[in-house]
């Protein structure tokens, strides 16, 4: 009895002994092998819209394993994201294979460490991280720490590093400003001779001349007119908002380009930007939209109405912004109950273009899910559904943009009719925001490509494989 | 005749239409067409014709997938590559596919017919870049700048074309970039302990293994390798010894001497983002005489030394003497072609070079990668790897050497999918003088890429194992 005692001692020391070792050997190879540890990602150098691979090699099978991401925004915000990883037997952890443990994120996720990101400990609240210069890639700093850390990060060593850029413009896409027929606008080419397609690019409420997302679709093929139609130049100078106008001349611009088709012009709005591509769409005699994307937005609107009318609108029914608990404004009331009234909301029914449709179930800013139902409503009874599509994300926000880029739930915001500074909410879960992005970006482009690339009569491609 | 690919709508459309002629065939079917003339798709049915680079942002030495798709099946097409150097040269390649009955080609996997080279070569289009027809002599394609990109345009023409000749319909492009520095590494201009040169740090908390860097009798500062270096996590130091404005002395003569070169290894080994006990050194062409001088004179034990296509002498002594030009010493060696270019081959021939010159090899005690170009017309390359391997067999020390040895590859053996040079311009004054490097052009890529690879592999086995 006792022989078998000290023998199961014996084992129980020696298992000791040896977890001991292998633990020290591993130190000490972890020691030695700081030149050994590599992390790399691959493609180092990619469009903001790209997946990459991020790779650690040469730790010990089993070992813990922190990465770390790390971007400094051009406002001087650092924003970070973490993932905890342990090493398989060969060594190595491949975030694009490997389950994250816990961290900003968990399970496998290719892109977590960029859709996680979210501003360090000690920032300001409320931040949103947009890209002003787009000709300057996004600077991402990966790093391997020892161990499943949670925070103080820049206090402790790294085991590697490297540095990953992620570009809005792809090679010999062209940055042209447009400033003729008063407009404040940024045209971006695609590469080569072209002809290409053209796209009329419309961002919301906010204003300022937004840039990232027409050059990602130029990087896509589609000549891309980003326009500022809230706060243009000729705005600020006079005090007059433009009028419908000055869209048309956006419009022209594209259509009378030697290197853009003419026949072949989209447009493609968010937000408030839907409101002004849907009238368009519908109402206006000059633009002859080959196809056109609605993002977070809603055809309720005086459909006679300037911009300054429909912001105007808004104004007077102020009264149903609520605001919660954490001082947080919810606009989606604004546009509800959605009326029967026509001169309210703009006529669908005689759409004669393909419209595809993008929504997330919880958007808290406008009723676009609402929206998109009457508009559905209204179509199938005027007989043009055909010509839509509706992409419907549950628990995705109100800024469904282009993916890899950090979800936030409510930002700091200042609209241009209100003129105060509030903390609008937006809405949206952030593993299913970011799902939504990636999936919706993905099919606006192929339904970009089959209605702006494609040679078929407008509307007769059928998009059910969407 | 008519070759448009038409989809059974199409015709049902034209049935009924009576003579029609090509081009009006291809309006009714929405074709579309280039501004200024030329028609640009001729499929209505298929989405435009498309040419992709994947990855469109690599480094210099990364392979590019390059493929068509919606492309006519069974077609002639030409892919086409052109770009201009830093001094404004332009260069262009191509090669003539056929297209699969999928309508795509992909470069990885098709075989050129024609052009610039032949097969299935996926890189062909940036290692076959020649100087455009009309073209300065004497061209060489070498990057100043490393932290900018070459741009190089991508395109895909329609039939079996050349670039040059002009009126042809492109069908698609795309812009490449390719880059010395990947993101996050550091470069640094080092000037001090009298030494000029300039230091590539990886991205990354450090330490790193690190090299040291030496070109040939070229002179001037050359960084590209060592970018690529810090760019696969090496921190790397390239070394200016001849021919640099801030070196003393007139810059056609070898004004430093053995402890300009031990301090620029020391300087490595000292700093704190280098892991002092992991350097090691490489060299090119003179620079083999110099890595091998440090690496078996000094004291001092490299990790690792690679040395391409040079000797292990000299006809100039490092001063110490009176130092004398390259051009003084050796002209007597100098050979010319028919068409007056010069070959610096038997300089470096055993027996013209100074006995006391010779590198004591029996000192050698760090493993040695030694690389030779068969057709190298710039040095006696293998006739100096013999004296090594012999040497070193003599000594017993024969488990040190890794030799390899290309058929076809010239003298500038250097990273990979960059052109090689068969002759370039050598001086201006007191006459323009060209001289002859060899290498044929696809055997000289293939050894450029192969080499490549195992230098790194042999970095990695010794300088972070």
């Amino acid at each position: 009895m006792a022989s078998v005692q000290s023998y199961t001692f014996g084992c129980i020391i020696l298992h000791v002994l040896t977890y001991q070792l292998f633990y020290l050997s591993a130190q000490s190879r972890m020691d030695r092998g700081h030149c050994c540890v590599k992390l790399s990602v691959k493609p180092s150098r990619g469009l903001m819209d790209e997946k990459f691979i991020v790779l650690v090699q040469n730790v010990p099978p089993g070992f813990q394993l922190t990465i770390h991401a790390l971007h400094k925004c051009e406002d001087g915000h650092s924003w970070e994201a973490f993932a905890h990883y342990t090493a398989n037997a060969a060594g190595t952890v491949n975030v694009s294979e490997d389950p994250s443990l816990g961290g900003t994120f968990s399970g496998v996720e290719q892109m977590g460490l960029l859709w996680s990101l979210r501003p360090v400990p000690g920032s300001k609240p409320a931040l949103r991280m947009r890209k002003e210069n787009v000709q300057t890639p996004m600077e991402v700093a990966i790093s391997g720490y020892q161990g499943h850390q949670t925070e103080g990060f820049t206090d402790q060593v790294q085991l590697a590093g490297t540095v990953v850029e992620r570009w809005y413009m792809a090679p010999g896409v062209r940055r042209v400003p447009i400033t003729e027929g008063g407009l404040t606008a940024t045209l971006f080419l695609p590469p080569g001779p072209g002809p290409f397609p053209g796209l009329l690019d419309l961002w919301g409420g906010g204003g300022k001349l937004v840039e990232y997302r027409a050059a990602l679709l130029a990087s896509h093929g589609f000549a891309s007119l980003a326009l500022d139609y809230l706060t243009p130049k000729i705005t600020i100078e006079t005090g007059k908002m433009v009028d419908n106008s000055y869209f048309e001349t956006a419009y022209r611009v594209l259509e009378q380009h030697p290197q853009i088709l003419g026949s072949r012009i989209a447009m493609l709005g968010l937000s408030f930007g839907t409101s002004i591509t849907l009238k368009m769409a519908v109402y206006s005699k000059v633009m002859k939209l080959r196809c056109a994307v609605s993002i977070s937005g809603s055809h309720v609107q005086p459909i006679h109405g300037s911009v300054e009318q429909m912001l105007n609108a808004f104004n007077e029914n102020a009264s149903k912004i609520r605001i919660n608990e954490e001082n947080q404004v919810i606009c989606r009331d604004l546009t509800l109950p959605i009326p029967t009234e026509p001169a309210l909301k703009v006529d669908v029914g005689r759409l004669q273009c393909p419209l595809l449709l993008v929504v997330g179930e919880d958007d808290q800013n406008w009723a676009a899910y609402e929206a998109a139902m009457d508009i559905k409503d209204m179509m199938e009874r005027a007989g043009n559904s055909h010509l839509l599509t509706i992409l419907s994300y549950p628990n995705a926000g109100h800024l469904i943009e282009p993916p890899y880029t950090p979800h936030v739930r409510a930002s700091a915001y200042r609209s241009v009719n209100t003129h105060e500074k509030i903390v609008a909410l937006w809405g949206g879960e952030t593993v299913a925001h970011s799902r939504a992005q990636e999936d919706a970006w993905r099919k606006t482009l192929v339904f970009l490509r089959e209605h702006l690339y494609g040679g078929r009569n407008p509307g007769a491609t059928s998009l059910s494989h969407l | 005749m008519l070759r448009v690919h038409m989809s059974v709508t199409a015709i049902r459309q034209l049935i009924g239409v009576k003579t029609v002629q090509c081009a009006s065939v291809c309006r009714s079917v929405a074709c579309l067409h280039r501004a200024g003339g030329g028609v640009r798709w001729k499929s209505s049915y298929k989405q435009a014709p498309l040419l992709t680079a994947t990855p469109v942002r690599g480094l210099i030495d990364e392979q590019i997938s390059i493929k068509g798709r919606f492309l006519r099946p069974h077609c002639p097409v030409t892919v086409c590559a052109q770009m201009h150097s830093e001094d404004g040269d332009l260069w262009e390649a191509f090669a003539h596919y056929n297209t699969k009955a999928d309508g795509t080609i992909d470069l990885t996997r098709d075989h050129s017919v024609g052009g610039t080279y032949l097969g299935c070569e996926p890189m062909g289009l940036f290692w076959g870049l020649q100087p455009a027809p009309g073209a300065r002599e004497g061209l060489r394609l070498r990057k100043k700048n490393v932290e900018t990109p070459f741009v190089v345009l991508m395109s895909l023409l329609e039939g079996h074309v050349s670039p040059s000749e002009g009126q042809s319909t492109e069908l698609a492009a795309v812009t490449t970039e390719r880059w010395y520095m990947a993101p996050g590494v550091r470069r640094i201009d080092i000037r001090q302990d009298g030494l000029v040169g300039t230091l590539f740090l990886p991205p990354g908390p450090g330490p790193f293994p690190a090299m040291l860097d030496l070109w040939g009798m070229g002179g001037g500062l050359v960084e590209y390798r060592s970018a690529l270096f810090a760019s696969r996590g090496y921190a790397s130091l390239s070394l200016a010894y001849i021919g640099h404005k801030e070196l003393p002395g007139p810059q056609n003569k070898l004004n430093v001497d053995d402890l300009y070169f031990k301090s620029a290894y020391h300087f490595l080994q000292d700093h704190d983002q280098v892991c002092g006990d992991r350097v090691g050194i490489i060299g090119l062409s003179f620079g083999v005489f110099l890595t091998l001088r440090l690496a078996t004179q000094s004291g001092l034990k490299p990790s690792c030394v690679i040395c391409i296509n040079g000797p292990i002498g000299s006809t100039i002594s490092l001063p110490g003497g009176r130092s004398v030009s390259f051009e003084e010493r050796n002209s007597k060696y100098w050979t010319y072609n028919d068409q007056g270019h010069v070959s610096f081959k038997d300089i470096s021939l055993p027996a013209n070079i100074s006995p006391e010159s010779k590198v004591k090899l029996e000192f050698l005690a760090s493993p040695l990668m030694c690389i030779v170009g068969e057709d190298d017309l710039s040095t006696s390359n293998i006739e100096n790897a013999d004296v090594i391997e012999e040497t070193l067999r003599n000594v017993g020390k024969s488990h040190l050497l890794t030799r390899l040895s290309y058929p076809g590859a010239g003298h500038l053996i250097e990273p990979p999918y960059t052109p090689n040079s068969r002759a370039s311009l050598w001086s201006v004054k007191p006459k323009k003088l060209i001289t002859l490097w060899g290498g044929q052009l696809a055997p000289h890529a293939a050894a450029q890429e192969d080499a490549w690879k195992k230098i790194l592999d042999f970095m990695e086995s010794h300088l972070r194992q």
